[in-house]
C-alpha cells in the first residue's frame, strides 16, 4: 500500500505541468480514500456487535475464576521455592492484527518478565498468531508451544481444554506458572496482566491448607491444579477476547474519522484544482480569441 | 423486595442474638452460595438454606457453618435448597466444590442444566454409542467413551 502511495506522488511529481493527471489522481486517491472508510467502517461495526457477547462471556468468566481462585487466597497458596527453578509463560492474544497496540504491549509485558527472570529456566506458549510472530523475534530459543485460530468467535471452556491438554502433554513440570493476557478495564483502555496458576506441589504444601479437608489419596491437588489451569486459561482467553474487540472497535472507529477528514479535505483540493483547470482553460481561449482580433 | 427486605433484617437479628450467646463463633449463619460456569452465572454469593453436592467419595449435604472442604465433584445433582424453601435441581457433569471458612460455598462446574431439560431418548442413543467405543483398542478413545458413559449413567438415572 506504501510503495502504491509513493508511486502515486512520484507521478504527480513529474506530471506537475499537467493539471488534467493531477486531477485525476486526486480523484482515484479520494476514491481509495472512501474504500478504505467503508472498510474500516464495516470492521467497527462487525466489533460493535461483538463486543456485547464478549463483555458477558468476560462478566461470566470473571465470576466464574474469583470462585475458581477463592480456595488459593483462603489457603494462602505460592509458587514452591526450588533450587533450579523453571517457569512457563502462557501468553494470550490472537490472531488478527488491526487492533491497537493489544498484541504489542502483551508481548511487552511478557519480555519484561522474561528479563525478570534471567538465570531461571522461563518457557513460553504462545497463543495466537501476532503475539507468536512477535515472542519468536526476540525469544525464539524460550518458545515451547504455539497455538492459533483463537479470537474468531467467543472462546469456550472447550478451548481453554484443549490448550491446557497439550500443555500438560508437554510432560514438564514447572515450579511457577503464569498466564499473561489483556484486562478489559474500560471500553477505551486494558491492561495487560499475569496471573499465577499453582501446580499440584504448591497446593499440597499451602501455609492454610490444613483448614480444609481434602482428600489427598484421590489426588484432589493433582486434578484442582489441572482444573485450574484451564480455567485460568479460559479467564484470560474471555477477558482478551473482550478486550481485543474493544480496542478493534476503537481503532476502527478512528480509523474511519481520519478517512473522514482526508474525504473532506482531498474533496476541496479536487475542487479547487478543478476549477483552476477550467479557468486555465478559459485564460487559454480568451487569450487565443483575443489575439485573432 | 419487601419480603427480601425483612427476611434479611430478620436474619441480621438472628446473627447478632447469635454472636452474643456465642461470642467465639465469629462466622456467619448463613450459607453463602456461588455456582459457577464458565459461561453462565447461575448463583452469585446467594443466601441459602442446604446444598447437597455429588462429591465423588459420596453425595454430602452442606448447611452453614460447614467445616472447610475442597471435593472433586461426580456426575450428579447439585440440588439447592432456598431460603425461602424452594427446592432448585440443576445436574453437573463434574466440577469442583470447596466451603471456605466462613460458610461460603463456591461450585465451579463446566456445564449443568435443570434435570428437566434432558431428552430421555438422546441420552439412550449416545449412550448406546458410548458403551460401543468403551472396549476400544485405541486407549485415548476408549478413556473418553468412559467418562461419556459415566455422565449419561448419571444422567439416565434422573432423567425423567
Amino acid at each position: 500500500m506504501f510503495s502504491r502511495l509513493s508511486n502515486s506522488a512520484a507521478r504527480s511529481a513529474t506530471l506537475q505541468s499537467r493539471n488534467y493527471a493531477t486531477l485525476r489522481d486526486i480523484e482515484t486517491r479520494l476514491k481509495s480514500i472512501k474504500n478504505i472508510e467503508k472498510i474500516t467502517n464495516t470492521m467497527k461495526i462487525v466489533a460493535s456487535t461483538r463486543l456485547g457477547k464478549a463483555d458477558r462471556a468476560k462478566t461470566t468468566a470473571r465470576v466464574y475464576i474469583a470462585n475458581d481462585r477463592e480456595v488459593y487466597s483462603h489457603a494462602e497458596t505460592a509458587p514452591v521455592e526450588a533450587e533450579q527453578k523453571s517457569n512457563l509463560l502462557i501468553v494470550m492474544s490472537s490472531d488478527k492484527g488491526l487492533c491497537g497496540s493489544i498484541h504489542s504491549q502483551i508481548a511487552k509485558a511478557a519480555r519484561l518478565r522474561t528479563a525478570e527472570l534471567q538465570g531461571q529456566t522461563v518457557d513460553i506458549v504462545a497463543i495466537g498468531d501476532k503475539v507468536k510472530a512477535q515472542l519468536n523475534r526476540t525469544h525464539s530459543s524460550n518458545l515451547v508451544l504455539a497455538f492459533n485460530g483463537i479470537g474468531k468467535e467467543t472462546p469456550t471452556f472447550s478451548d481453554a481444554a484443549l490448550i491446557s491438554d497439550e500443555i500438560l502433554k508437554l510432560g514438564k513440570e514447572y515450579t511457577n506458572v503464569e498466564v499473561f493476557y489483556n484486562k478489559f478495564a474500560t471500553s477505551v483502555s486494558f491492561e495487560p496482566t499475569k496471573a499465577s496458576v499453582y501446580d499440584a506441589k504448591s497446593i499440597e504444601e499451602s501455609p492454610a491448607l490444613s483448614q480444609y479437608e481434602l482428600d489427598q489419596d484421590a489426588k484432589v491437588p493433582e486434578t484442582l491444579a489441572e482444573y485450574s489451569l484451564a480455567n485460568a486459561i479460559y479467564a484470560g482467553l474471555a477477558d482478551g477476547y473482550a478486550a481485543e474487540i474493544s480496542a478493534r472497535r476503537n481503532a476502527m472507529d478512528n480509523a474511519s474519522k481520519n478517512a473522514g477528514d482526508m474525504i473532506s479535505k482531498y474533496s476541496i483540493l479536487y475542487n479547487r484544482t478543478r476549477q483552476a483547470v477550467i479557468t486555465n482553460e478559459l485564460v487559454d481561449i480568451i487569450t487565443g480569441a483575443s489575439s485573432l482580433d | 423486595m419487601f419480603r427480601l427486605n425483612t427476611l434479611r433484617t430478620a436474619s441480621r437479628q438472628v446473627q447478632t442474638v447469635a454472636r452474643r450467646g456465642y461470642a467465639d463463633v465469629a462466622a456467619s449463619d448463613v450459607l453463602k452460595l456461588s455456582l459457577a460456569l464458565p459461561h453462565q452465572t447461575l448463583f452469585e454469593s446467594s443466601i441459602v438454606t442446604q446444598v447437597n453436592v455429588p462429591g465423588a467419595n459420596g453425595e454430602f449435604g452442606i448447611l452453614a457453618n460447614h467445616v472447610p472442604i475442597v471435593e472433586q465433584l461426580k456426575p450428579g445433582v447439585v440440588q439447592i435448597t432456598e431460603s425461602n424453601g424452594n427446592v432448585k435441581e440443576f445436574f453437573v457433569s463434574g466440577g469442583f466444590a470447596t466451603v471456605q471458612p466462613g460458610s461460603t460455598l463456591s461450585i465451579t462446574a463446566i456445564e449443568a442444566f435443570e434435570p428437566t431439560s434432558f431428552s430421555v431418548e438422546s441420552i439412550k442413543t449416545q449412550l448406546a454409542e458410548a458403551q460401543k467405543n468403551v472396549n476400544s483398542s485405541d486407549e485415548a478413545v476408549a478413556a473418553e467413551a468412559a467418562i461419556q458413559v459415566e455422565v449419561l449413567e448419571a444422567l439416565q438415572a434422573i432423567a425423567k
